[in-house]
C-alpha cells in the first residue's frame, strides 16, 4: 500500500472544502446538515490515513467518537428541523432570524 | 494494486460527493452522498481500519443517512422551492474563502515533511483496537455515552411538538 | 487608692452617656441632678485623691489601646504634679457651672443633649489633662472639640448658631492637624508617645526637629486656644448657652492649649526659636484680643476677646519660660472668667436677653448680688492689686522683663500696654452695664422672662468663684510675702525656669502695674461714667470686627478655596470627567451597535464567519510553517 501521505491528505481536504461550500451555500437546512456530514467525513479519512501512517490505533479510535458523536448531533440536529418547519412552516435557513442583535 | 483501487476509489468518493452537493432534490444529495460514504469505507478498510470501515456502511450509510432520507421523505419537500441558490453576490466570497482554505490546506498537506512518506500497509486488529478503545480511552466512550443518551433525551424532548402540557416547549 | 484615679474619668463618662442614652426619659431634674453628681463627685474625688499627687506622682494604666509594632498606646492616667491642680479646677469649675447650668437651662426642652454633652466635655477635657500620652490627649483634644461644636450650635434651629459651630470646629481642625503631625514627628522620631519619655529625651532632638516640633505644637495650641492666626472662632463662639461659654470656651478647653506646652514644656524649653515664637504669639494675641474688646457691643463678646487676650498672657508666660506663671494665671483666670460669663448671664436675664451693653445699664440697683459678684471678676481680670488676676498677670509681666534683652522688653511693652487696655475695656462694661439708669426703652416691655426672678442656683453659684478669684493670689504670692510661691513649690521643676529678679524689680514693676490700671480706670470712668451714644468712626468699626480679621480671612482662604471648588466642579468635574465618561460611554455604545450590526441572525453570516476564521487558522499555520523552514 504505498500511497504519499499527502494524497490521502488531499482526498480529505477536497472532500472538506466541498462539505463547507455546500453548508455556505446552501440554504435548506437538510442539506446544511449534509454538508456537516460531508465535512466530518473528510476528517475522519484524514484521521485514518494519519493513523496508517504512525501505525497507531488512536485515530481509528478518534474517527469511532467522530461517528457517536455526528450520529448524537444528527439525533438532535434532525429533531430541531422537524420542531422548526412545524413552528415557521419553513426549511430555509434564513427565515430563522431570532438571534438578530 | 491496492494503490491504484485507492485512487480510483478517491476519485469514485470525490465526484459522488461533488454530485451531492450539486443535487437540487434532498433525496439525490442523500443517495450520492451513501455512495460517496461506500467509496470512503473501502478507502478506510485499505489503510488498515477494517473495523472504522464497517461502521461506516453500518452507522454512517445505513443508520444517518437513512434518518435524513426519512426526514426528506417525511417533509416532502417541494422541488421548486429548493431550486433556490444563493445569489451570485453572496456565493463569490463563500467561493473565495473555500479556494483559500483548499489551497493552504493542499500547501499544508505537500509542504510536511510526512506528507512525502509513503503510507505504510497497517492493519489494526479488532482485538488490538478493541484493547486500546476500552483501555486508554474507556474515559471517551463513558463520554460518548452520555452524549448519545443526552442526544436521545434531546431529540425526544425536542421533536415531541408544542403540545400545551407538555414540560420542555411550555414556554410560546 | 490609685485606681480610684479611673472614676475620675468615669463618672462625667457614664453621667454623659446616661444623660445621652435615656436622658430624654428621665424628668428635668432628674437629668440635670446626674449630670452635676457626675461632675461634683469627681471634683470630690479630685481633692480625696489629691496627695497622690505628690512626689511624683502616681501612674496608672487601665488597659492596652494601641498596640502596633512599636507603638505601645494604652489608657493611662498621670496624675502628678501638673495635672493635679489642673484637674481639681477643671472639676471643680465644672461642678458650679453644672449647678448654673440647672437654673439657665430651666425652660429648655431639649436638656438632656445639653447635660449629656456637658458631662462627655469633662471627660474629654480630663483625658487631655489626666493622660499619660499624646494619643490619649489628642483622643480628649478631639473630644473637647466636638463638645464645643455640638454646644456652640446646641441652639441648632437658628443658622447663625449651627454657623457658629462648624465654624469653631473647622477653625480647631486647622490647628489639630499640626498637633497631629507633631504627634506623629515625635513619634517617628523618638519611638514613644509617652509624655514622660518624650520629656526626658527630648534632648536626643535635632535641633531643627526640636524646633520644628515646637512650632507644630504651637499651632494647635494657637486652634484650641483662639490665639493669633486661628482666633476668629472664639467671638462666634459665644452664640451657645452662657454656661458652655463659661466653661468651655473661658475656663477649661481654650487653656487647653497652654496646659499642652506647659505639660510638654522641657520638650518645648529646649527650643530658643519655639519659646520666641510662643512669646510673640501669646504678647500679639494678648494686644489683640484686648484692642478688639474696647469697642465690642455685646457682653459676652466682650468677655470672648478678653478671655483671647488673657490666654495670650498665658502664651507669653510659657514663651518667657515660666510655665509655673503660665499655670497661675490659668488657674485664676479660669475662676474670674467663668464668674464674668456666668454673672454675664445673670445680667442678660436681668436685662430681659438684651445682650448689647449700650442698652443696659442701671443693674446695679435690680441686683447687688450681681453686681458684686461681677465687680469681684472684673477687678480681677482688670488686675486690681492684691485680687489674682493681680498676682498671676504681674508674674508672668515680671518673668518676661527680668529676661533681660531686648526681645523680651518688647513683649514686656506689650503686655504692659495690654494691661493698660484691660483696665480700660474692663471698667467700661462694668460702667456700660451696672452704672446710671436702664437704657432699654426701646426694648418692647412685655418681653417674656423681663420680670422674671432669677433661679436661686443662678445666683448663688457666683459667691464661690468671686471669693475664689479675689483670693487666688493666695495660690502663688511672689517673693518676700507670707506664704510665698505656693504653686511654683509645689509644682517644682515641672513649672520651668526660676525666675530670678531683685525685691526691688518685683516692687517697680508691681508699681507700674497698680499704675497702668489706675489709669485704666480713671479713663473709662470718664469716659463712660455717663453714657454717650458708642462712636462710629472707622476705627471703632475696624475694632468692632476684630481687625477685619474674618473679612481678611475670606478673602485669603475662602474665596480661593471656593474659586477651587467652582473649577473643580465646572471645570475638572462636570467638563473634563463628566465629558469623558460621557464620551467613553457614547464611544463604548457606538461600538457596542456595530458589533450588533453583525450579529444578523443569520445562520449563513455566521457560518462564514466561521470559515474566514478557519481560513485565517490555516492560513497561519502555513506561515508558521514557511518561516519556521
Amino acid at each position: 500500500m504505498i500511497v504519499p501521505f499527502a494524497h490521502v491528505l488531499v482526498v480529505s481536504a477536497v472532500m472538506f472544502v466541498l462539505g463547507l461550500g455546500a453548508v455556505l451555500l446552501r440554504r435548506n437546512l437538510i442539506l446544511i446538515l449534509i454538508g456537516v456530514e460531508i465535512m466530518l467525513n473528510g476528517v475522519g479519512l484524514a484521521l485514518v490515513g494519519a493513523s496508517a501512517l504512525w501505525q497507531r490505533a488512536d485515530g481509528q479510535v478518534l474517527v469511532v467518537f467522530l461517528m457517536a458523536l455526528t450520529a448524537a448531533e444528527v439525533a438532535i440536529s434532525l429533531a430541531m428541523v422537524v420542531a422548526m418547519k412545524r413552528r415557521k412552516g419553513s426549511l430555509d435557513a434564513d427565515v430563522f432570524r431570532d438571534l438578530r442583535g | 494494486m491496492s494503490t491504484v483501487i485507492f485512487y480510483v476509489l478517491s476519485a469514485t468518493a470525490l465526484v459522488a460527493t461533488l454530485l451531492c452537493v450539486t443535487r437540487k432534490q434532498a433525496v439525490h444529495a442523500i443517495v450520492y452522498l451513501i455512495n460517496a460514504l461506500f467509496a470512503l469505507a473501502l478507502m478506510f478498510y485499505l489503510l488498515g481500519a477494517p473495523l472504522v470501515a464497517a461502521w461506516e456502511v453500518i452507522i454512517y450509510a445505513g443508520a444517518i443517512m437513512v434518518l435524513f432520507l426519512f426526514i426528506v421523505m417525511m417533509f416532502e419537500l417541494d422541488p421548486a422551492r429548493e431550486a433556490q441558490r444563493p445569489a451570485p453576490a453572496r456565493r463569490w466570497p463563500v467561493v473565495l474563502i473555500s479556494a483559500v482554505i483548499l489551497a493552504c490546506s493542499l500547501a499544508l498537506a505537500f509542504a510536511d515533511p510526512a506528507g512525502q512518506a509513503g503510507v505504510p500497509g497497517y492493519y489494526a486488529s479488532p482485538r488490538a483496537f478493541g484493547e486500546l478503545m476500552f483501555g486508554e480511552y474507556a474515559l471517551g466512550v463513558e463520554v460518548a455515552s452520555f452524549l448519545l443518551l443526552f442526544a436521545a433525551v434531546g431529540a425526544y424532548t425536542v421533536g415531541r411538538g408544542d403540545e400545551p402540557a407538555g414540560g420542555g416547549e411550555g414556554r410560546r | 487608692m490609685a485606681n480610684l484615679l479611673y472614676l475620675l474619668l468615669l463618672l462625667p463618662l457614664v453621667g454623659g452617656l446616661v444623660n445621652a442614652l435615656v436622658g430624654m426619659r428621665l424628668s428635668r431634674r432628674l437629668s440635670g441632678g446626674l449630670a452635676v453628681a457626675a461632675v461634683g463627685a469627681a471634683a470630690a474625688l479630685c481633692l480625696w485623691l489629691y496627695w497622690l499627687a505628690d512626689g511624683q506622682g502616681t501612674r496608672v494604666s487601665l488597659l492596652a489601646w494601641l498596640e502596633s509594632a512599636d507603638l505601645r498606646v494604652g489608657f493611662g492616667l498621670l496624675f502628678d504634679r501638673l495635672s493635679a491642680p489642673m484637674a481639681l479646677m477643671v472639676t471643680a469649675v465644672s461642678t458650679l457651672i453644672h449647678l448654673y447650668a440647672l437654673g439657665y437651662m430651666r425652660a429648655e426642652a431639649d436638656h438632656a443633649r445639653f447635660f449629656a454633652l456637658l458631662n462627655l466635655f469633662v471627660f474629654a477635657m480630663l483625658c487631655i489633662v489626666l493622660a499619660d500620652n499624646l494619643a490619649l490627649l489628642f483622643l480628649g483634644w478631639e473630644g473637647v472639640g466636638f463638645c464645643s461644636y455640638g454646644l456652640i450650635g446646641y441652639w441648632y434651629r437658628e443658622p447663625k448658631n449651627a454657623d457658629a459651630g462648624k465654624k469653631a470646629f473647622l477653625v480647631t481642625r486647622v490647628g489639630d492637624v499640626f498637633l497631629a503631625v507633631a504627634l506623629l514627628w515625635l513619634f517617628a522620631s523618638l519611638g514613644t508617645l509617652d509624655i514622660d519619655a518624650l520629656n526626658a529625651r527630648a534632648g536626643a532632638l535635632a535641633p531643627a526637629a526640636l524646633t520644628g516640633i515646637s512650632l507644630l505644637l504651637l499651632g494647635g495650641a494657637v486652634g484650641k486656644s483662639a490665639q493669633l492666626p486661628l482666633m476668629t472662632w472664639l467671638p462666634d463662639a459665644m452664640a451657645g448657652p452662657t454656661p458652655v461659654s463659661a466653661l468651655i470656651h473661658a475656663a477649661t478647653m481654650v487653656t487647653a492649649g497652654v496646659y499642652l506646652l506647659c505639660r510638654l514644656f522641657p520638650l518645648v524649653s529646649l527650643s530658643a526659636a519655639g519659646l520666641q515664637a510662643i512669646a510673640l504669639v501669646g504678647a500679639l494675641t494678648a494686644f489683640y484680643g484686648a484692642t478688639c474688646a474696647l469697642r465690642q457691643r455685646e457682653i459676652k463678646r466682650v468677655l470672648a476677646y478678653s478671655t483671647m487676650s488673657q490666654v495670650g498672657f498665658m502664651f507669653l508666660a510659657v514663651g518667657v519660660g515660666a510655665a509655673s506663671g503660665a499655670m497661675f494665671h490659668l488657674l485664676t483666670h479660669a475662676f474670674f472668667k467663668a464668674l464674668l460669663f456666668m454673672a454675664a448671664g445673670c445680667v442678660i436675664a436681668l436685662a430681659g436677653h438684651e445682650n448689647d451693653i449700650t442698652r443696659m445699664g442701671g443693674l446695679r440697683r435690680k441686683s447687688p448680688l450681681v453686681f458684686w459678684s461681677f465687680l469681684a471678676g472684673a477687678l480681677c481680670l482688670a488686675g486690681v492689686p492684691l485680687t489674682g488676676g493681680f498676682f498671676s498677670k504681674d508674674a508672668i509681666l515680671l518673668a518676661a522683663f527680668s529676661r533681660g534683652d531686648a526681645f523680651h522688653w518688647s513683649v514686656y511693652g506689650l503686655g504692659a500696654l495690654t494691661a493698660l487696655l484691660t483696665a480700660l475695656y474692663t471698667f467700661r462694661l462694668v460702667y456700660l452695664v451696672f452704672a446710671g439708669e436702664a437704657r432699654g426703652g426701646e426694648h418692647p416691655a412685655g418681653h417674656a422672662g423681663h420680670d422674671q426672678p432669677l433661679p436661686r442656683v443662678m445666683r448663688w453659684t457666683l459667691p464661690p468663684l468671686a471669693a475664689l478669684g479675689l483670693a487666688g493670689g493666695l495660690l502663688n504670692l511672689p517673693a518676700g510675702w507670707p506664704m510665698a510661691g505656693l504653686l511654683d513649690g509645689w509644682l517644682g521643676p515641672l513649672g520651668g525656669a526660676e525666675v530670678r529678679a531683685s525685691h526691688a524689680l518685683e516692687l517697680t514693676l508691681m508699681g507700674v502695674a497698680t499704675a497702668l490700671v489706675l489709669v485704666g480706670w480713671l479713663l473709662a470712668r470718664r469716659w463712660y461714667a455717663r453714657f454717650r451714644p458708642p462712636a462710629q468712626g472707622g476705627l471703632d468699626r475696624f475694632l468692632l470686627r476684630g481687625w477685619m480679621a474674618d473679612r481678611a480671612y475670606a478673602w485669603l482662604w475662602v474665596k480661593p478655596y471656593l474659586a477651587v471648588g467652582w473649577l473643580l466642579h465646572r471645570g475638572v468635574d462636570e467638563r473634563l470627567i463628566d465629558g469623558g465618561l460621557d464620551g467613553a460611554a457614547r464611544g463604548i455604545g457606538r461600538g457596542g451597535r456595530l458589533v450588533a450590526a453583525w450579529a444578523t441572525g443569520r445562520l449563513s453570516s455566521y457560518l462564514t464567519a466561521l470559515a474566514l476564521g478557519l481560513g485565517a487558522m490555516l492560513a497561519y499555520f502555513l506561515v508558521r510553517q514557511w518561516a519556521g523552514g
